[in-house]
This record gives C-alpha cells, structure tokens and sequence, in this order.
C-alpha cells in the first residue's frame, strides 16, 4: 500500500497559520515526520480560502521548495486550481509528482491532464463528473472511462492514473460504503494497468466510533482493491490495518511486514 | 568480490529469506540489492565451485536458520522464505553439479502417506535434503503404500521419509514398514517418520528408524545415521 500523507492541508487545524505565517520549521516537521513514517507521497494542499489565486501560487511555491530542500519522497501537488497545480509542478523542477486531482469534467480534464502529460506527473482520477460525487457504481465508472480517454489524447499513460472512487459517509446514505468498494473493484477488473487511492475518514462522518469504522473499511478496501491511501501515516492504528489486510490478501510475501510489525511485542 | 565474500553473501540472504532484488528480507531495508537467485548466477559466472556455494552459501545459512527457527527467533514463513531461497539455488545449481561429477550423499524417496493432502512440513524437508545434497525423489502427498514400496525398489534408494499431518493417516506409516518387510526391502532402507502427530514412542511402535521433530532435526538425524 502506498501512503499519501495527507497532514499539510490548509483545511487541517493548525495548518492554515503556518502556511499563512511561512512556518518554515513547522512546515517541515509535518513533512519530515510523514516521509520518516513511511508516505510514499506527501500531499501539499495550501488553499486557505481566503485571498487570491496568486495567494496560493506564492504559498505552493514555498510549501513545495521549503519540503523538497529536506525531503527526498514524491510530492502531492494538491489544489482545485489548475493554475496553482503548474506552480507546484513547475517548482518541482523535475522531481517526481502526483497530481491532486482532475474530475470527469471537460475544461478540467483539458487542463489538468494536459499539466501530467507536459510534467510527466501522475495524476489522481476523481470518480466525479460537472454534476458532483455520482450515487451508483456505474455512474462513477463512467466518469473514469471519461477521464481514461482523456489520458488517451494526452498520451498519459494509465499506469500513471490513481483513481479515486471516491467515499461519502454511510451516516447519510447506508450504502455509499458498499458504492465506493464495488467502484474499487470495477476499476481495476476494467483498468487494471491503472491504480487506486482514496481518503477514508469521510465514510464514517458523523458516527461515534470513527477509528473503528475506518479500520474496518480500510481492511475491505485493500481486498476490494486499493493501491494508495490518502491518511495520517503516524495514525498507527490505520498503518497496522493495512499491515493486517496485505498479510490477509496476499500481497505480504512470506508475511513478512506483519510479522516485522509485531516483533518483540508477543 | 573474492569468493568468500560472495558465498557467504549467498548464506546472508538464505538466511534473509530473500529469493529476488526485489523481495524484503527478515530485516529492514535490503530491498533492491541481490538477492539468492541472482548471487548464485553472479558466483556461477565468475567461476566458483558448485559445491562451494551449496556448503558455505546454502547448508551453512540452513543451520543458521535452524538454530533461529528452534529458538523461536524466526517463524514459520521466515522459515519457509528460506527453503525457498534454497530450493531456487538448488534448481540453478543441480545441472553444475552433476556436470562436475559431484556425488549425491544417496536416493531419498520422500511422500506423505496416504489419506493425508499436508505438504508443507514435507516441501520443507524436501528442499532441505536437496540442499543438503541428496537425490530427492519426492512423491508427492496421498501416496498410496503401494507406490511408495514400488518407488523404494525402483530407485534402490536407501533412505524414505513418511509425513503424516492426521492421527488417522499416521497409521498408513505402520503399513508402509509391512510392506517394505514383506517384500524383504526393509533392511536395505532407513524409514525416517515426521509430522505433527508422530512421535518416538510412535516411531518405535511400527518398527521406523527415526522420528523427526521438523526439518532441522532430520538433517541431524541423518548426519548421525550416516556417519
């Protein structure tokens, strides 16, 4: 399982003011500690919502030179603003990125897949069209398929696409859970050459118990399919779920990663 | 690299459990350099005697992992991750081998009984004595004791291990040993017995010249036999 850590988002508490304020250790230690728990990705997302486009160039700029002065792992270039999306790739100077996101949507599709194929990015595929987050399995397939043939066009290979099914919480509508899994598994019986990722806090939005039900959802996740997960890779729990799953679903040679996890400890 | 180095870098990564660059080893962060397969290539082409890596390179890190595996130190799959190594070393290194003249230590006819489908404890030994140089021919697992009797005559072989996982199908042992006496084959073979529910006590009762507690322990019971 490959790790997006997800702990430099201007919406997280805390964070906001140290983008704001060019923390500079502040901004490090987020990176420092994620990369050193074993993200394979570290997502940068500045958009503080307030001030302009420009705001959130300046604050990519710095948020990606201040990281990748210290940190060696892949960044995550995070926005909504196909604009800010450039400014992050183009300070990476060459240096490997991930894409967050494009949607199945036409203009968006036009200019963020055009950014992975010109920066020779990967690039995340929302499961979502110009209409929002589709409720059925096949309307969210559909959107995928979109945003393949739009990868065709620009000669962005498919093993370069993370899709994300995308994950609504079941306090609101029972069988999103099962949407987001059954999504999972369609995605990669029809593109198997392509990956998936996906956050997994939403699912249990509004419910008490929310670690468990996060576990449990990342245990099905990584049998329906999941190649990437966007979490806090120092919430240990979540690391040993994933542990548990890969050990269960064969993707543990000789169970070696969980044995590791649990050595000296029984 | 002198041949020291490389054999006993082969030994380092049977013990590691590690077949391929890729694969993680017992410890951390050894992904991406050589592992067995590809060591043993390397020794090859740069000219080292077959039987050199199977001695230092395979036997030696087997015992390491032995005493790791009795100790409780290293767990079935660690275990497991090293007879594989040297299984795949054995299957690269056989045709040298042969072509260098080097005589097997003997036939080993090798089966779980019949009845019984377990085959990981005797996969396991299997790998052990092809590393530990003898000629296995293993049969398999629900062998019935008609093939077995027929496989010790064929072969001439003097030495057969039984695995039997169940407290039912461990009596098919009993009848493998009638069989061999009956048809006067007993005393030219050494009955060697294993398996969850086996025992020494169970061993002596039909008449077995051993029992053997895992793998490691038939390797032992062999060096004694044969010395």
């Amino acid at each position: 399982m490959i790790i997006i850590g997800e702990k430099i988002n201007a919406s997280l508490p805390g964070i906001k003011e140290i983008i704001e304020s060019r923390d500079t250790p502040a901004l490090l230690e987020l990176a420092t500690s994620q990369a050193a728990a074993g993200a394979g990705f570290i997502d940068v997302n500045v958009g503080t919502g307030v001030g302009s486009s420009q705001d959130e160039i300046f604050s990519m700029e710095w948020a990606v030179q201040v990281i990748q002065g210290r940190v060696d792992t892949p960044l995550c270039i995070d926005s909504a603003d196909p604009v800010v999306l450039e400014a992050g790739l183009k300070a990476r100077n060459g240096k490997p990125s991930l894409i967050n996101s494009t949607k199945a949507e036409e203009k968006n599709l036009k200019q963020v897949v055009s950014l992975a194929s010109d920066y020779q990015s990967h690039i995340v595929g929302l499961a979502m069209d110009e209409t929002g987050i589709p409720a059925t399995v096949e309307e969210r397939v559909r959107a995928c398929e979109k945003i393949v043939s739009a990868c065709d066009k620009h000669g962005v290979p498919l093993e370069n696409v993370y899709f994300d099914p995308l994950v609504l919480p079941v306090s609101t509508d029972i069988k999103q859970g099962l949407v987001t899994l059954n999504t999972l598994g369609v995605i990669k019986e029809k593109f198997p050459a392509a990956k998936t990722a996906m956050g997994l806090s939403n699912v249990s939005y509004g419910l008490p118990g929310r670690s468990m039900l996060n576990t449990a959802f990342l245990h099905m996740a990584v049998y329906a399919g999941l190649d990437a997960a966007i979490m806090d890779p120092l919430d240990k729990r979540l690391v040993s779920a994933i542990t548990v799953a890969e050990a269960l679903t064969g993707k543990d040679r000789y169970c070696r990663r969980y044995t590791k996890s649990l050595r000296g400890k029984h | 690299m002198n041949q020291d180095e490389l054999t006993s870098k082969i030994a380092f990564n049977v013990i590691q459990g590690r077949l391929e660059a890729e694969d993680e080893g017992y410890h951390e962060g050894l992904e991406g350099q050589p592992g067995v397969t590809e060591l043993v290539q390397q020794a090859l082409e740069e000219g080292l005697n077959p039987k050199t890596i199977v001695l230092e390179g395979l036997t030696a890190a087997m015992d390491v992992v032995g005493e790791k595996f009795e100790r409780g130190e290293y767990l079935i799959p660690d275990m497991l991750a090293s007879a594989e190594c040297v299984g795949a070393a054995m299957d690269i290194l056989t045709p040298y081998l042969l072509e260098a003249g080097v005589e097997s230590k003997g036939k080993f006819v090798i089966a779980t009984v019949a009845g019984d489908l377990h085959d990981i404890g005797k996969n396991i030994v299997s790998i052990m004595l092809k590393g530990g140089g003898y000629e296995v021919i293993d049969l398999g697992a629900d062998v019935s004791t008609e093939q077995i009797v027929e496989a010790i005559e064929e072969h001439q072989a003097p030495f057969l291990g039984l695995s039997a996982l169940l407290t039912t199908t461990m009596r098919a042992m009993g009848d493998v040993v009638d069989k061999l006496k009956e048809r006067g084959l007993r005393d030219r073979v050494k009955v060697l017995i294993g398996g969850a529910p086996t025992s020494i006590e169970f061993a002596n009762q039909i008449e077995a010249d051993a029992h053997c507690r895992d793998a490691f322990d038939a390797m032992d019971v062999l060096k004694a036999m044969t010395a």
